[in-house]
């Protein structure tokens, strides 16, 4: 409680909306220009959509009353087709901005329908009475979620945007994930709620260039990362974080050469990674195979097989090599980012492990959920 | 339990086509399941030749080889280009035609008497100048010459853009609708002045593809250390389009591309020890789930090493001679200047960047105009002639678009009092500016439209911003009114409904 009586307390002023005694009139523009007014015009809805209930005020309080009343389908439908497109990187309706007469068809609609439908009406009913997060259990325990995300060769070549769900979901995960999960395995990760945005390692680097924050700040979730207008972090942005100019529905998923470079060079990646190599290093008392394979797990969420295992064991013993001929790169390396580094481990031992569990945060394991 | 609705008509049955508006935005995907080995034979390319375009999601490299266009959603051009890239020195804040290029005696002669309401004709002013008491007149106070076989009017503070005037095509009669910087430089760049299209180099990325093997085809590059009026990343955004479209900005620091470079400790040696590891994993991958968004992905950390390579190629100059430097003037070895940043432009046009926007800010002289305007014009003028007469000695003017200007022009009358003697400024004017546009597929040596005696109304052969896309687009091969993308229910294009080509400047 606590925090809340943080909020209460501390701001000097809260902007409140309400509505005016009098509503002030709004006119049709004359071919748009401010200064042309033609008839008054009154709040209403669309007359395509469902009528504005009678009894309602005619203000944001009855809109939000008209949105929700379970006697249409029509926000409900929106919002379970968005869900849905964030777990399966597709929605049911391809086009989550339009849901109208000249949306792209869904090939299953009366999944759309049912979850929405149960969404929509209260748990008395069979409903899920509006819950997300109730939502999403129901999602993710379907049978259809829970599919492998490769199928025969025929299935893929016919259904490669996976249309027809006879498959489980594969897409790259979108900018903040990657940069939080990468934050998340390596324990730097910063949890605390609200607060102003705050300016992360890539600041510098954007169109508008600002300074790098200190300590927490830049190792909390990308939710926070500051922008500025249309312009988003570069990092984000480089993961097709959109610039807020018009609003977008659904996000690309671009794969670009561009990745690789903030993945492998940028300083919150590679720092990341040094932290996790101290780390596990620390934990499996200098056993590498055994450090890594845990890397592993925790970037990718599942144990890597024998061969995996031994990838990464050659990889480590040929950086290990590199940096015990290189110590002055492997000073470097370790130097890399605003966390102090720990002296407690061979400075060699930890570049070389950081350079490949940063290998493991290129890996599609990590970066693309299957 | 009850259903009280049921389906809607609109979410009937699914339609199997496919849309051509909505080209599949999940990269990778439009590759069926087929072996790695298979997917490269395709192409009868290793690693070694895949084009970055095909590491973006896009079709065919074969076709990107070829330099038809084939490869962006077009499939190739609408008709034979006369351009195949374009150079766009935008100078942002509204240089002063008046000043620059289009002369006009009358003002001189008339400095300090009133702008007849004749002339003014309605037209509203800015919030800056709309509440004068009095709207005087003001003259150039620079002299202007005629050059070249052409005769072309310019000012003397353009002395080196005087020298190319024949090579230049001048258009007196721009005009566009906005009279604020904000809409009116995001007008020029997306055919709208409200925020959200595609600009121009977004538009040519769709509908054309990327041309080259490790560089983007649309670059922008910004002159450092500007002030003046703000410019914004939505300027060179792709709108509503596919983020992949966006630019590309090439920063004058030491990671033109950002963090292109290996951080600290890392060597290219043992950089390539570690993405041979990372391939190994990802070739094991492919073997359990063969994907070819998992090759994709290979081939992309190929093309990322390569790249680190080509980018410090071409933002190194080492390898200009001195009398090119010369040319461009003595800010070329600065990175980031604007002399620097045209010789950047012509090294990626020779590499195949398709579209490549420059921006120079600090045009917008409200007051001090005399000395601002001589700053900016003694910054731009000699690189922005380098750049012509570079391309022109290299063969590449042929079929290479050059274009300066800004998002609209000055008024002919003094802001605030005219003191005689003294300096004084220019507000904002959409009526009539002037910007010249040179080399594939332009007039050479000519001055389109005509302005009236006091430099406020076109009196004949209007250029609209529109009009001037529509001509950009025809110059490269596209019919303006067939790229289109649909968005938020409706089909859109750079020229909206509008433009018309400008026939009277093509060659």
């Amino acid at each position: 409680m606590i925090a809340r009586d943080d909020l209460a307390e501390k701001p000097r002023e809260i902007m409140v909306m309400r509505d005016l005694p009098q509503p002030k009139m709004a006119y049709i523009l004359n071919r748009g220009d401010y200064d042309k007014r033609g008839e008054p015009v009154e709040p209403d809805t669309p007359a395509a959509l469902p009528p504005f209930p009678a009894d309602q005020p005619k203000n944001r309080l009855g809109l939000a009353r008209w949105l929700v009343d379970p006697d249409h389908p029509l926000l409900a439908r929106v919002t379970v087709n968005r869900l849905w497109q964030s777990l399966f990187g597709l929605g049911l309706v391809q086009s989550p901005e339009d849901l109208g007469s000249q949306s792209t068809r869904p090939e299953y609609p009366e999944v759309l329908d049912l979850l929405a439908w149960q969404f929509s009406h209260p748990v008395a009913d069979g409903g899920l009475a509006w819950d997300m997060k109730r939502l999403v259990k129901t999602i993710m325990l379907s049978q259809t979620y829970r599919q492998r995300s490769i199928a025969d060769p025929k299935t893929m070549a016919d259904d490669p945007l996976n249309v027809w769900l006879a498959r489980g979901p594969r897409h790259r995960l979108p900018a903040e994930m990657i940069r939080d999960g990468a934050l998340a395995a390596c324990g730097l990760l910063v949890e605390k709620v609200g607060g102003p945005p705050v300016k992360t390692y890539d600041m510098p680097e954007s169109f508008k260039p600002e300074k790098a924050d200190t300590g927490e700040a830049l190792y909390r979730r990308s939710l926070y990362t500051f922008w500025r207008r249309t312009g988003p972090g570069p990092v984000l942005e480089s993961f097709d974080v959109p610039k807020r100019v018009v609003c977008v529905a659904k996000r690309d998923t671009t794969n670009t050469p561009l990745h690789a470079f903030v993945l492998m060079n940028g300083p919150q990646f590679v720092e990341a990674a040094r932290v996790l190599a101290e780390r596990l290093l620390a934990d499996y008392a200098g056993d590498a195979d055994r450090a890594l394979a845990r890397a592993f797990e925790q970037l990718t969420n599942r144990s890597p097989d024998d061969e995996e295992r031994q990838i990464v064991q050659t990889m480590y013993e040929k950086q290990l090599a590199w940096y015990r001929g290189h110590p002055e790169d492997a000073e470097k390396l370790v130097a890399i980012g605003a966390t102090k580094r720990s002296e407690a481990i061979p400075v060699a031992d930890v570049a070389a492990a950081t350079a490949v569990i940063n290998a493991l945060m290129n890996y599609d394991g990590t970066v693309v959920k299957r | 339990m009850t259903r009280k609705w049921c389906l809607a008509p609109n979410l009937g049955s699914s339609r199997k086509e496919h849309s051509p508006d909505s080209p599949d935005s999940v990269p990778g995907t439009d590759l069926s399941m087929v072996s790695r080995r298979d997917w490269l034979n395709s192409f009868g390319l290793g690693f070694g030749g895949l084009a970055l375009a095909e590491m973006l999601g896009r079709s065919s490299v074969a076709a990107d080889a070829r330099g038809d266009g084939a490869s962006g959603v077009l499939g190739g051009f609408h008709h034979p280009p006369k351009a195949k890239r374009v150079i766009y020195l935008f100078q942002s804040g509204g240089p002063s035609q008046l000043d620059l290029y289009d002369r006009k005696p009358l003002l001189v002669e008339k400095t300090g008497e009133q702008l007849p309401d004749s002339v003014r004709g309605g037209q509203r002013l800015t919030g800056m100048s709309g509440n004068q008491s009095s709207i005087p007149l003001v003259g150039s106070p620079f002299s202007f010459a005629q050059y070249g076989e052409s005769g072309a009017w310019i000012s003397e503070l353009l002395p080196h853009t005087a020298k190319v005037a024949d090579r230049l095509c001048f258009i007196r009669t721009m005009y566009t609708e906005s009279i604020n910087h904000g809409p009116g430089v995001t007008f020029m760049q997306s055919g709208n002045q409200v925020p959200g299209r595609p600009s121009i180099g977004a538009w040519l990325d769709y509908g054309l593809g990327n041309e080259h093997d490790d560089l983007p085809s649309f670059v922008v590059l910004i002159t450092k250390n500007k002030g003046g009026q703000p410019l914004m990343s939505h300027l060179w955004g792709a709108g509503f389009l596919p983020t992949k479209h966006q630019a590309v900005r090439f920063r004058s620091g030491a990671d033109p591309v950002l963090y292109v470079n290996n951080p600290p400790g890392v060597s290219p040696e043992n950089r390539r020890q570690v993405l041979d590891g990372l391939r190994q994993l990802h070739e094991h991958q492919f073997a359990g789930t063969p994907d070819a968004e998992i090759t994709a992905r290979i081939a992309n950390y190929e093309m990322a090493f390569r790249m680190q390579a080509s980018v410090p190629d071409v933002t190194d100059f080492a390898d200009e001679p001195q009398s090119v430097l010369d040319l461009y003037g003595p800010d070329a070895k600065d990175p980031g200047t604007f002399a620097a940043n045209c010789l950047l432009a012509r090294r990626l046009a020779e590499r195949g960047v398709r579209f490549i926007q420059l921006y120079h800010q600090d045009w917008d002289h409200h007051g001090g105009l005399k000395g601002g305007i001589a700053r900016e014009a003694k910054q731009t003028d000699q690189p922005a002639a380098a750049l012509v007469q570079d391309l022109a000695q290299r063969g590449m003017l042929d079929d290479t678009l050059v274009v300066w200007g800004g998002e609209f022009g000055r008024t002919n009358y003094c802001q605030g009092l005219y003191k005689p003697g003294q300096d004084f400024g220019r507000d904002h004017h959409p009526r009539c500016f002037t910007i010249w546009m040179a080399g594939g597929g332009i007039k050479p040596g000519t001055t389109y439209g005509e302005t009236d005696d006091y430099g406020y109304n076109i009196v004949k052969d209007g250029v609209h911003v529109h009009d001037f896309h529509a001509t950009m687009l025809h110059l490269l091969g596209i019919d303006h009114e067939r790229l289109t993308y649909k968005f938020q229910g409706r089909r859109y294009r750079l020229t909206d409904v509008h433009g018309k080509i400008v026939k009277g400047i093509l060659a």
